[in-house]
């Protein structure tokens, strides 16, 4: 079921912690002061669960945190692929859109969060917001890549079988881009996590990212690891999630690589 | 009804006055059932003269028309089958084929009656639910013939449609096309540069100079075919013994040596 790969990555996994283990408890290389041990890690992960941190128990911070990422990514798909399967069909559409983008696009998502937060307030449409702007800019490019890199002789196979205009960006383009869009889908997944923790931490009252800033306010670097990892475990949960509708959705694709 | 006409067509591309002329005064009609090859050095245009056909280039001089019609644009009455097949992998076999009958609003049963005759034509029944890319190169052809055969069209236009398959393979294909082509004739256009494949095949082979490409030469096959009876044979090995074979062959290679460059390629 693991494999060998797997037993690998666990292996490589539990030296990290063993190291861990040695280095702030057996040895004390590190001080509880820059890094938690185990056991304050222990500590704080009970108190966060039992009595709460920051107003909230982890559960709450947790949903809360989900929640958001997914009404952003939600959001920022649902605009960005179409636009960019439009911008990848129509050049006049490119020639439109892309000045525009060409400018609003260095721009870093979190460089949003003021005017966001000016615009909002504190609450979760700021955050949804930027989120939004994060996770937008790779569903757009690349499912216009998937589009432009769509093999000529496929489209005019359609075209040669009469298909009309809906049946042809149901049945041939968006098929024909999907593993691109996919692509821009982890990408901006991602993008949404990065953004929201970044948007939590400058200002919000429930949260993961809140829960890290009020650590650091209350010099708590137990609760601070206990936030970080909460994030990792939530972003991996969410891209496993992705991958497994990404599974299936192109199955004829994963076994076309096989 | 699938008679295909060029008169006079030229072909341009890239911006005009600056661009490259690939095609010059092509003057050539295929009558209904006709089967021809065009063979010509590689860059000569004979692949654009497909395409004019097909619709997907338009003659930047002169006309091409499909049963007295001109063409302006792609559509299933000229069922192209492409070299590199151009199935769509998220289909499957059943699917694929289906697809230009969808188009055609045809009615569920019907459709199932076409599929399975064309599944049928073109040895795939076992294979109708698997995705092109568990299928061989000769079986993804196949399946592109289906599909184009399905459509019942005017005319059938193939762009070297073995040129991406295995020496073995492309035989058995030959072979399977002149026995459709002689059950069930179609208006033919079948660009080549495999010069046995096209005196095996057509009726009548076109020989194009390089670019810009004109047609040179025009050779009959068909009545030499008939009178040797070459049909009487399997297979195509047989064939090529013939020394009516034989002598078409090597008339086509010596009029497409006189086209390639000083340094014979």
């Amino acid at each position: 079921m693991i494999g060998r790969r797997g037993c690998i990555g666990l292996g490589t996994i539990a030296a990290l912690l063993a190291l861990w283990f040695v280095l702030t408890t057996v040895t004390g290389a590190v001080s509880g002061g820059r890094f938690p041990s185990p056991a304050d890690f222990w500590v704080s992960l009970q108190q966060i669960f039992t009595r709460g941190y920051a107003g909230e128990r982890l559960a709450s911070h947790a949903l809360h945190s989900v929640k958001l990422v997914a009404m952003g990514f939600i959001v920022a798909v649902a605009t960005g692929v179409p636009l960019g399967l439009w911008m990848g069909w129509s050049r006049r559409a490119e020639a439109a859109v892309n000045p525009v983008f060409l400018i609003v696009r260095p721009i870093p998502p979190l460089a949003w969060i003021p005017l966001a937060i000016l615009w909002l307030g504190l609450g979760d449409a700021a955050k949804i917001m930027v989120i939004w702007f994060a996770a937008f800019v790779p569903s757009v490019i690349n499912a216009f890549t998937g589009v432009r890199n769509i093999d000529r002789p496929l489209l005019e196979a359609a075209l040669m079988l009469g298909t009309p205009r809906w049946r042809m960006v149901r049945e041939v383009i968006v098929p024909a881009a999907l593993p691109m869009i996919f692509t821009g889908l982890r990408l901006s997944l991602q993008a949404s996590w990065t953004t929201l923790v970044a948007a939590e931490l400058v200002g919000a009252l429930v949260g993961v990212g809140f829960v890290l800033n009020m650590a650091q306010q209350d010099i708590y670097p137990g609760m601070i690891l206990v936030g970080m990892v909460t994030v990792g475990i939530l972003g991996w949960a969410t891209t496993l999630l992705l991958a497994s509708v990404e599974s299936r959705a192109l199955a004829w694709n994963t076994a076309a690589r096989d | 009804m699938g008679s295909i006409e060029f008169s006079g067509v030229g072909k341009v591309f890239g911006q005009a006055g600056g661009g490259t002329k690939a095609l010059e005064d092509i003057n050539l009609t295929i009558g209904e059932k006709e089967f021809v090859a065009i063979v010509g050095p590689s860059g000569c245009g004979k692949t654009t003269c497909l395409r004019m056909v097909a619709g997907f280039e338009l003659p930047s001089s002169g006309v091409v028309s499909v049963s007295g019609r001109p063409v302006t644009s792609p559509g299933p009455d000229r069922a192209v089958v492409f070299q590199q097949f151009a199935l769509f992998p998220w289909k499957t076999v059943r699917e694929n084929i289906d697809l230009g009958l969808r188009n055609k609003n045809l009615p569920k049963g019907e459709r199932d009656k076409l599929i399975h005759g064309a599944l049928q034509l073109m040895n795939l029944e076992s294979h109708a639910d698997a995705f092109p890319h568990q299928l061989s190169g000769g079986m993804q052809q196949r399946v592109a013939i289906a599909r184009a055969y399905v459509l019942d069209p005017d005319v059938l236009l193939m762009d070297e449609p073995f040129g991406a398959l295995d020496a073995q393979t492309r035989v058995v294909m030959q072979e399977e096309l002149v026995r459709l082509a002689r059950v069930n004739p179609r208006t033919v256009l079948f660009i080549t540069h495999a010069v046995e494949e096209a005196v095996y095949l057509a009726d009548r082979v076109a020989i194009m100079t390089r670019r810009p490409g004109r047609i040179k030469e025009i050779l009959d096959v068909r009545s030499v075919r008939l009178r040797e009876n070459w049909d009487r044979f399997q297979n195509i090995e047989d064939v090529m013994d013939l020394e009516s074979f034989v002598s078409i062959r090597t008339h086509i290679w010596k009029s497409l040596r006189e086209e390639k460059g000083p340094q014979g390629i």
